[in-house]
């Protein structure tokens, strides 16, 4: 594997939860456990797993937002959480968000070409730059030229998702997070934003991490996948190796649960013709 | 065979109140389904698909606007503006929520959730109510013990699993599903399918499946039609639209379904099913549609495809689809 661009060592993760009514009696609700595992340098990876497994928990630990229990979570070899503030959010800045909902991450109010800029604003570009850069990245996604000029609102839900990931890629990020990129859209939509979601990896190469609970959206968007149940990786590897030799229980039901709805007759027809 | 649902040039709009004007969901839909079937609609967003399964189960919102007629077993429910779903809704007609984690009640029980239901419904008493939930519970799959379960103690499926109880618990004929798999996690798709497939052939209840994922289908629905911009633009049986789609927008809508194990380049066309206000003359995926030619600015007919006299399709080229 080439250079390590994120490295996990034995995290464990969690939430506190206060209770009683005077919160005296303050517990940890563990949602990781022990996790490790490391990415390469443009290397796409997948993590695969139900609701409530820690999928979106395990993201927030790699962007900085949740300060692991144990273990440490290792950024270009250095230990985000563990370094000046100044020196982790210069690392920080390298890594490109996409969140889930498109419907509830933007802010209603601000103009779409504000929404994609903001990145840059933040770290002080000049004006001139920041707009000439917010046409270049929008016309790369496929949003039209009117669109800049409206506030969210006025977006259908594919549009939306093009902003949110204008403005990931719109710092040229070295590592692309992705999370639940097409769950809350339909399929044509899907399609279209797997396609651009593609075209951004063979145009810049970023380090890609996608979290999703579909294994057929997965094997567009990853080449290895890691399996979360209740918090505990239970399946690691090649997407292929996976999917044709799961071995732990929960892995196999994954994949029946598509060969169900995809070896039937009618559908393998479509398969061949396709 | 009996019909279980008819619908004349059905017409379902709402108000735009900043326009003034009547959006039109559903422009005039024909269809009739038979007692028995498993029959799915399917479209993206905006395609009019939920509006039309709402006017079936009876829970169009009351600023909708309507024309044309709806028969649920011969009896007349909307006729133009009026609609009367009494005796219907609920008894005949049931539905299933499409998101399982916000249709329960949390501050109710499962117990409470079946009694509130048969009280209204038929003024059933608590012990009465109890022995018939345990008794669908059971054809779902679930145990006598979650009665007392609050919605949070369950897990998703299990609640999709108390929506599915709780549509069968007053016998209803026909159950309308909303997305019955959208939201909840992959692994449980199958089982869920399975399940409603079972309801289907077991129980013969008429089952209408709202959704956008054409590749489902397959696995249960005995017929399927295809809505764009409000209309029909393809009905037949499931296996003969999936093995040979006529209406290129059937033909987008399977090319762009990722299928796990096979790799193939994901097809989708550029741009999004269009709002209507008013009645159009053209076709309403012209501008969207590669095969778009001058005899598209006319409205097509239904068209009969092939020997098949089920598979209808409109599209002047379909003969070009292939």
């Amino acid at each position: 594997m080439s250079e390590e661009v994120i490295k996990l060592e034995r995290v464990t993760a969690g939430y506190k939860v206060v209770k009683g009514a005077l919160s005296i009696w303050k517990q940890v609700n563990v949602v990781l456990r022990d996790i490790s595992f490391s990415i390469g340098k443009s290397e796409r990876l997948a993590i695969i797993g139900e609701s409530g497994s820690g999928k979106t928990t395990l993201l927030k630990v790699i962007l900085g937002l949740l300060k692991p229990i144990k273990g440490s979570v290792l950024l270009y070899g250095r230990d985000i959480y563990r370094i000046p503030d100044e020196e982790r959010e210069k690392i920080l800045r390298k890594i490109g968000y996409v969140p889930q909902d498109p419907y509830r991450s933007l802010n209603p109010v601000l103009k779409v070409k504000t929404i994609i800029g903001e990145p840059l604003e933040v770290i002080g570009e000049n004006k001139e730059k920041i707009e000439k850069r917010v046409v270049e990245v929008a016309r790369f996604v496929g949003l039209p030229w009117s669109a800049l000029d409206d506030t969210p609102e006025e977006l259908s839900g594919g549009m939306r998702q093009r902003v949110l990931i204008a403005r990931a890629i719109i710092a040229n990020p070295e590592i692309l997070v992705l999370d639940e990129p097409t769950s809350a859209l339909d399929v044509s939509i899907q399609a279209q934003i797997l396609n651009l979601l593609n075209n951004i990896y063979s145009n810049f190469k970023p380090t890609m991490i996608t979290v999703t609970h579909d294994l057929a959206v997965a094997q567009y968007l990853a080449d290895r996948v890691i399996i979360l149940k209740d918090g505990c990786i239970v399946e690691e590897g090649k997407l292929e190796e996976v999917l044709y030799n799961p071995r732990h229980e929960y892995t196999k039901t994954l994949v029946s649960s598509y060969l169900y709805t995809t070896t039937t007759n009618s559908v393998s027809g479509f398969n061949n013709k396709s | 065979m009996v019909l279980a649902v008819k619908t004349v040039n059905l017409r379902i709009g709402y108000l735009d109140e900043e326009e003034e004007k009547i959006q039109w969901a559903v422009r005039g839909v024909d269809l009739e389904i038979q007692e028995g079937e498993s029959f799915c609609l399917v479209g993206e967003s905006g395609s009019g698909k939920t509006t039309l399964a709402n006017a079936i189960a009876g829970i169009l919102p009351p600023h909708a606007v309507t024309q044309g007629k709806v028969y649920i077993f011969d009896k007349l429910v909307v006729d133009d503006s009026s609609r009367n779903y009494n005796g219907v809704r609920g008894r005949i007609v049931n539905y299933i929520p499409q998101n399982p984690g916000t249709s329960l009640n949390p501050f109710l029980t499962i117990e409470d959730h079946f009694y509130y239901v048969l009280r209204d419904l038929y003024k059933y008493d608590k012990s009465k109510s109890k022995s018939i939930a345990i008794e669908t519970l059971s054809k779902v799959g679930l145990t006598s013990e979650i009665l007392d379960y609050y919605p949070h103690e369950l897990s998703g499926g299990m609640k999709q699993r108390v929506l599915i109880a709780l549509a069968l618990a007053s016998n209803a004929r026909i159950i309308v599903a909303d997305e019955p798999t959208s939201s909840v996690d992959a692994s449980l798709r199958a089982g869920i399918l399975g399940l409603l497939s079972k309801l289907n052939k077991e129980y013969r209840v008429t089952l209408i499946i709202v959704t956008h994922d054409i590749k489902m289908t397959s696995a249960i629905c005995n017929r399927t039609a295809v809505m764009y911009s409000g209309e029909i633009v393809e009905i037949g049986k499931t296996s003969i639209i999936l093995q040979s789609p006529k209406h290129p927008y059937t033909r987008m809508l399977m090319e762009c379904v990722p299928i796990l194990g096979v790799e193939k380049p994901l097809k989708p066309l550029p741009g999004e099913p269009t709002r209507i206000f008013e009645d159009i003359s053209w076709c309403s995926f012209r501008e969207r549609c590669p095969y778009a030619s001058v005899e598209c600015k006319t409205t097509p007919s239904m068209i009969p495809v092939g020997d098949d006299e089920s598979h209808f399709v409109k599209c002047w080229r379909f003969h070009e689809v292939a």
